[in-house]
């Protein structure tokens, strides 16, 4: 396991007992998880499972009803009121948001913006810095995706690969210490999948710590330190890619899922 | 045969006919007329109603011959031309009026008249120029008043309407609620209820306000509640996608509302807001029960005073302009702020 799992290292973050409801549905069920910084973690399973659910929650888009959450060792985002979990304010959640950089299967780029006004937001208006400096981190970034010749046109006219990778660029702008990756390349045709899983190679190589929802098998196997399997709101099991996929955990479910993707 | 089956009928005719005959001999050889004579019958028959016959009583005074005194006949085909003119045979009018010239060419009574006959018989759209001529100053000054309240109304409608939104969609329940009630009030009611309510109604709280400022409230009230639902409605159109997005860079709820989620609306709502902005170019009329004298207005009192419809067709010929105008305007400006969706 690569030593991410010593005790003698702090994780970046840290979940206990994480659970969501929407309504009767149990969303996430009781997840624990550590993430080492520099560590490469990747989520798989079925549809439903709640492996979006999970990293919404890790970046306080969801608002969980049990649990708790731990960045950098300190207890984050939740106060307890009447016996019930809530949201921290803005002025706490806001700042932790922006710790943690998130790509969306969707890409949800800004469609009114520039490529460069996209990637230039966070820094300009979240980090209040000046333009000019928020420009300088924005061509940076843009020049790791290998943007840089887009940087002035809309993202109305960009392929889904370009996109996904403007999005990427947007993340980083902010100097996040973990990244997201909820189905990063899901929505895009087979051929610009290659463009997308480049460039998180080439993060993952810089030492980004990052955990990455995918159900592309090959990808996970190169990427990952440790891959999660999850079903019905919880981890079932987990392991290196070596022995994940050599011998699946020696798990049926897990076994009959790998088949029908593969 | 059901014109003459009524026997009254006949009798009517044939007493007619029957006269008509006896009177034909006298004609004929009534040699020296007596003007005066002439004069009294002529007046006489005019007094009963009967202009023509009048005008026929008239025609028997002679055309002078060279030496005689003209005066009675001049004075015949001066009663003449005035009698055709009310009867509205111009044509005749005027060759009595020249009758006169041509023995008086100086006789200003005949001139005057003259060129009354000809003003009166101008083509249809000259008298429709020489309308429009006298009614525009007062107009415009009306149609000015009305482009103000416009424009005003404009400026004021989409700030109160986004905040009303803004409020619809808080989370906060007493502002959700607060701006749904003025929702439902003040599209709920007439306009000119609002209106009268503000002008007529406030004074007896103590609050007494100008017409224009009572327009400027009732149409801006009214408008920003018409304007907030049609902005909740493009905030809440917009992808959910794009507030999570705008959140998970670190944006707070302000932030990605102004930043990332309003701006994506513009485009959205150029349609339908321009569609009640053209409403409110036409809704302006009803300030004139307030006592402003705007477009409307204007025409209301210029038609009262003339019983002249051009100037309603003047007041609507403006507000054509007018929405043509803004319907322009608004199709620039959607064009423009959805320029980031061509490809
Ligand atoms: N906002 C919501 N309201 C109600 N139910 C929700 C909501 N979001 C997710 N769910 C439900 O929670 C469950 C877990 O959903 P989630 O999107 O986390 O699954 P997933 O593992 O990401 O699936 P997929 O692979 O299809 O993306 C699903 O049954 C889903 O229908
Ligand atoms: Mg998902």
């Amino acid at each position: 396991m690569r030593g991410f799992m010593n005790t003698d290292r702090q994780p970046l973050i840290e979940l206990q007992g994480i659970v969501k409801r929407f309504k009767s549905l149990t969303a996430v069920n009781g997840v624990s998880l550590s993430v080492y910084p520099g560590e490469k973690l990747v989520i798989i399973g079925p549809s439903g499972s709640g492996k979006s659910t999970l990293l919404r929650s890790i970046n306080f888009l969801e608002e969980i009803d049990e649990g708790t959450v731990r960045f950098e060792g300190h207890e984050v985002g939740y106060h307890r009121r009447h016996g019930k979990l809530h949201l921290d304010k803005q002025s706490v959640i806001c700042p932790l948001r922006a710790e943690i950089g998130m790509v969306f299967q969707h890409f949800h780029l800004f469609p009114h913006m520039t490529v460069l006004g996209n990637v230039m937001e966070g820094p300009l208006t979240v980090q209040k810095k000046p333009a000019a400096e928020a420009r300088q981190i924005a061509l940076d970034m843009l020049a790791k995706v290998g943007l840089s010749d887009k940087q002035d046109v809309y993202p109305a006219t960009l392929s889904g690969g370009q996109k996904q990778r403007v999005a990427i660029a947007r993340a980083l702008a902010m100097r996040p210490k973990l990244m997201l990756f909820d189905e990063p390349t899901s929505a895009l045709d087979p051929e610009l999948v290659g463009e997308v899983f480049d460039t998180i190679h080439t993060l993952a190589d810089e030492g980004m710590t990052m955990i990455i929802v995918t159900h592309h098998m090959g990808f996970a196997r190169e990427l990952a330190d440790r891959v999660m399997f999850m079903e019905k709101g919880d981890f079932i099991a987990q392991g290196t890619p070596q022995e994940f996929f050599d011998n699946q955990g020696g798990n049926e479910r897990i076994k009959s899922f790998l088949s029908r993707l593969i | 045969m059901t014109l003459f089956s009524k026997p009254s009928g006949r009798v009517v005719i044939a007493t007619l006919l029957f006269l008509w005959a006896l009177a034909l001999p006298f004609a004929a050889c009534a040699a020296p007329v007596d003007p005066d004579q002439v004069f009294k019958n002529a007046s006489d028959i005019m007094a009963q109603g009967d202009l023509s016959a009048a005008v026929a009583e008239l025609q028997k005074i002679p055309k002078p011959a060279k030496g005689e005194d003209g005066e009675a006949y001049a004075r015949s085909r001066m009663q003449i031309a005035r009698l055709e003119f009310s009867l509205g045979e111009m044509e005749k009018a005027s060759a009595a009026a020249k009758d006169v010239l041509a023995l008086y060419p100086d006789n200003s009574e005949a001139k005057n008249f003259a060129a009354s006959v000809a003003a009166a018989r101008q083509p249809g759209y000259v008298t429709f120029f020489k309308d429009c001529l006298r009614f525009l100053p007062s107009l415009l000054k009306g149609a000015v008043t009305t482009l103000l309240l416009v424009v005003g109304t404009m400026l004021i409608s989409p700030l109160g309407g986004l905040l009303i939104a803004l409020g619809r969609i808080s989370a906060f329940r007493p502002v959700s609620a607060l701006c749904w009630f003025v929702i439902w009030f003040f599209r709920g009611t007439p306009l000119l209820l609002q209106l009268f309510f503000i002008y007529y109604g406030l004074p007896s709280l103590g609050i007494t306000l100008p017409p224009a400022t009572a327009a400027i409230i009732g149409l801006g009230l009214n408008y920003s509640a018409y304007l907030g639902e049609i902005i909740r409605g493009g905030i809440q159109s917009i992808d959910h996608g794009q507030m999570e997005a705008a959140k998970a860079i670190g944006m707070t709820y302000r932030q990605a509302m102004r930043r990332v989620i309003i701006p994506q609306t513009y485009k959205r709502l150029m349609p339908p807001i321009g569609n009640e902005f053209i409403a409110l170019i036409k809704d302006t009329a009803l300030v004139s029960t307030i006592a402003m004298v705007e477009l409307m207005r204007s025409a209301d009192q210029l038609f009262n005073t003339y019983f002249n419809v051009t100037a309603l067709v003047l007041a609507a010929l403006v507000y054509l302009a007018f929405t043509t105008l803004f319907t322009f305007i608004f199709q620039r400006i959607e064009y423009r702020a959805g320029i980031y969706e061509h490809r």
